[in-house]
């Protein structure tokens, strides 16, 4: 199956060849809608939106440019270092827990008596909860990166589950019936307090989005971005020419970590209360799949893939199960059913039908759709396809590769390298 | 760059030590891939490793650069320990490779290849790094122009296609980018797997002659695997045979074209093969 069986291609090439012919001031509408253009318009957007939108929609904004946050970061792990993380979400507890303890400033001891602590504004845990995080991520990854990507990734999925739990058990969070967190204390007279006016807590949270987008551009131009693609395509030869692999993966691991605990300080100030049971696998996963959905590595499709699923999930499937309920015969069948219920097998099809249409995800990363479409694999990349497609190309272990060419040193180069 | 072709620089080999193997030894479950191996090559030298498939060469190479780590036997380059160092570290010392399957980043251009090569001359600074600091932007500025410098050690052909990815290349092109890449991190010892490998015979003249030039032109030592006895036989000041993982023969072209243990080495294994 693909977009040319469906009859999609034609119509998507037609549009953008409509796109890059019709010209504004000298320049194709398809320029301005790439690079930097297309920041400068989102940003625009994001700012004007507010004025236009009702309380209900700026609340739903908050909560995507979160997931965004949390999707650039997992992208760095993903997209760029080609590390496949299932625990994600275990980042984002630890951003949350940051601020939910230090602003709450109570706790409790082991026999349920509360413990009073001293409290610290939000603008001093917001850095702290990064840091935090951060930490984390370089005692997480340490010990695992070593690992090929798929015991990478069932490693990740273990920190993800057992995180949650660690503050679900310790008797200092409440348990199960979790923390509440307050709003960041007021600057001048914006307040971020107000329970109906959201929008001076949309502005703070565009503002670190829009740090956290030039920081992740910032990167992926860097030497250190290169490194990661290095890496990604082939571990030998990247460290053959001078790329430290350990330290490397290690930082996009906790550069990951980092925006993933800024990511929670901003949920547990938004949202308020937070209990373990917020944070479970389903997060990694639906932050997985924003990335897969919007592409793989590109920036502007990750912040596309996190606002379509944020969207469909704080907005859409509450307002479409209110109109449905109003219909009778919907209504009785719903009766015993929650639609939320229905929300995972949903992202599942959609994550189903992009890998099979579109691997490279809605805006594709230029270098990223090349490797899915196998474009100049190296003759050893017979490795399995990994889960989600995601596994990283190339060499699993030095090991490994390096047996064969020890048995066949000097065989068949002529063939090998021809169809290289 | 140095583009003197005197005949008085480094190119004749000093008898200086430069890398020396002792011993070395790498087993692969019960085989032994590399069996008590001594190599001394002398600085400005092309030293050439020849033997039958599987007798360990490239092996050798994996554990000189640090891919393998060796189970016996000491390594020193420069004057100081390289046994048990990684990769990366190898590379810092001054000892940079090729691989016998062309291992380009197929999915990166031609110049960032060449960036990746010079990645150790970028600082590891943090804050420089993600903030595009000046050290980093000089660093930078730096690397691309040495990059496209390079590049034109090939010719001006090569540094035309610097922005066209490394997959769209022909095969010999492909090694030389190979190379460009190698020499990004201002090396001493270069180690060349199989450079002529695929190659046909106007190709390979090629070849010789630009392992020649890179001998002069960059004061490199060279540690040359290489299956075509015509090249080696050439071009090597100094000859090592090796086989079933020992070496069997040292010497200059002339001894080793001559020595029975070789010829027994490659008729044996080509009447083998011949069956």
């Amino acid at each position: 199956m693909s977009l040319q069986q469906l009859g999609l291609a034609g119509p998507l090439a037609s549009a953008r060849a409509w796109l890059e012919n019709t010209h504004i001031a000298g320049r194709s509408l398809w320029w301005y809608l790439t690079g930097w253009r297309l920041g400068l318009i989102f940003l625009l957007v994001a700012v004007v939106l507010p004025s236009l939108l009702d309380q209900t929609l700026v609340t739903s904004a908050i909560s995507i440019f979160i997931y965004a946050l949390l999707a650039l970061g997992l992208n760095i792990v993903v997209g760029y270092a080609g590390l496949l993380d299932l625990g994600y979400v275990a980042f984002f507890v630890i951003g949350s827990y940051t601020v939910a303890v230090g602003t709450g400033g109570i706790l409790q001891d082991a026999h349920d008596n509360p413990l009073t602590i001293p409290t610290y504004p939000f603008w001093l845990l917001l850095p702290l909860a990064a840091v935090l995080a951060g930490v984390f991520g370089v005692l997480l990854g340490a010990p695992t990166l070593r690992l090929r990507g798929d015991y990478l990734a069932i490693v990740t999925l273990g920190f993800g589950e057992i995180v949650p739990i660690v503050f679900q058990n310790l008797p200092f969070f409440f348990g199960n019936i979790g923390m509440s967190a307050l709003p960041p204390a007021d600057v001048g007279p914006i307040t971020f307090s107000d329970p109906l006016n959201a929008t001076p807590f949309y502005f703070l949270t565009l503002i670190v989005l829009v740090l956290v987008i030039l920081a992740v551009t910032a990167l992926r131009d860097s030497s250190l971005g290169r490194a990661w693609i290095a890496i990604r395509e082939d571990e030998t030869a990247a460290a053959a020419a001078g790329v430290n692999l350990v330290r490397t993966k290690l930082l996009a691991f906790s550069m990951g970590a980092v925006v993933g605990g800024i990511g929670g300080a901003l949920n547990a100030a938004f949202v308020t209360t937070i209990a373990p049971s917020d944070f479970n696998f389903g997060i990694s996963i639906t932050i997985l799949i924003m990335i897969v959905l919007g592409g793989i590595g590109s920036i502007p499709g990750v912040i596309l893939g996190a606002a379509l699923l944020r969207f469909f999930d704080v907005y859409l499937l509450g307002t479409v199960s209110n109109n449905l309920e109003g219909i009778p015969a919907v209504a009785t069948f719903l009766a015993g059913h929650d639609i939320n219920t229905a929300k995972l097998l949903i992202y599942g099809l959609i994550l189903i039908v992009m890998i099979l249409l579109r691997p490279q995800g809605l805006i594709p990363d230029r270098r990223r759709s090349r490797e899915l479409k196998g474009i100049g694999a190296a003759p050893e990349d017979t490795s399995a396809v990994g889960l989600l497609a995601l596994e990283e190309a190339g060499i699993s272990s030095v090991g490994e590769s390096a047996a064969d060419e020890t048995t066949y040193a000097g065989t068949g180069s002529d063939a090998q390298g021809r169809e290289g | 760059m140095a583009t003197t072709i005197d005949s008085n620089s480094p190119a004749a080999p000093t008898g200086e030590s430069l890398l020396r193997l002792q011993g070395i030894t790498k087993a692969f479950g019960g085989l032994r891939a590399v069996d008590g191996i001594d190599l001394d090559v002398k600085r400005g030298e092309i030293f050439s490793v020849i033997g039958p498939n599987g007798a360990g060469k490239t092996t050798v190479f994996n554990l000189i650069t640090g891919i393998y780590k060796p189970d016996q036997g000491t390594m020193t380059f420069d004057g100081r320990s390289i046994s048990g160092l990684s990769a990366d570290r190898v590379l810092r010392r001054g000892i940079t490779r090729t691989f016998q399957n062309i291992r380009l980043f197929n999915n990166m251009t031609v110049l960032e290849n060449a960036l990746v090569g010079q990645h150790i001359t970028y600082p590891s600074n943090l804050a420089s790094v993600m903030l595009h600091l000046p050290d980093y932007r000089r660093a930078d500025r730096r690397a691309t122009e040495r990059a496209l410098e390079l590049l034109s050690f090939f010719g001006p052909s090569l540094v035309a296609l610097s922005n066209e990815y490394a997959s769209s290349l022909s095969y010999a092109d492909r090694r030389r980018v190979e190379i460009v890449r190698a020499l990004g991190s201002n090396p001493k010892l270069m180690l060349l797997d199989e450079p002529t490998a695929g190659m046909n015979d106007v190709e390979t003249g090629d070849a010789v002659t630009y392992i020649q030039r890179l001998r002069r032109e960059f004061n490199l030592t060279i540690l040359l695997i290489e299956h075509k006895l015509q090249v080696t036989m050439g071009i090597s000041d100094r000859i090592a045979v090796l086989d079933y993982g020992k070496k069997i023969a040292e010497g200059v072209p002339v001894e080793i074209q001559q020595n029975p243990l070789v010829i027994e080495a490659y008729l044996g294994r080509k009447a083998e093969v011949a069956q």
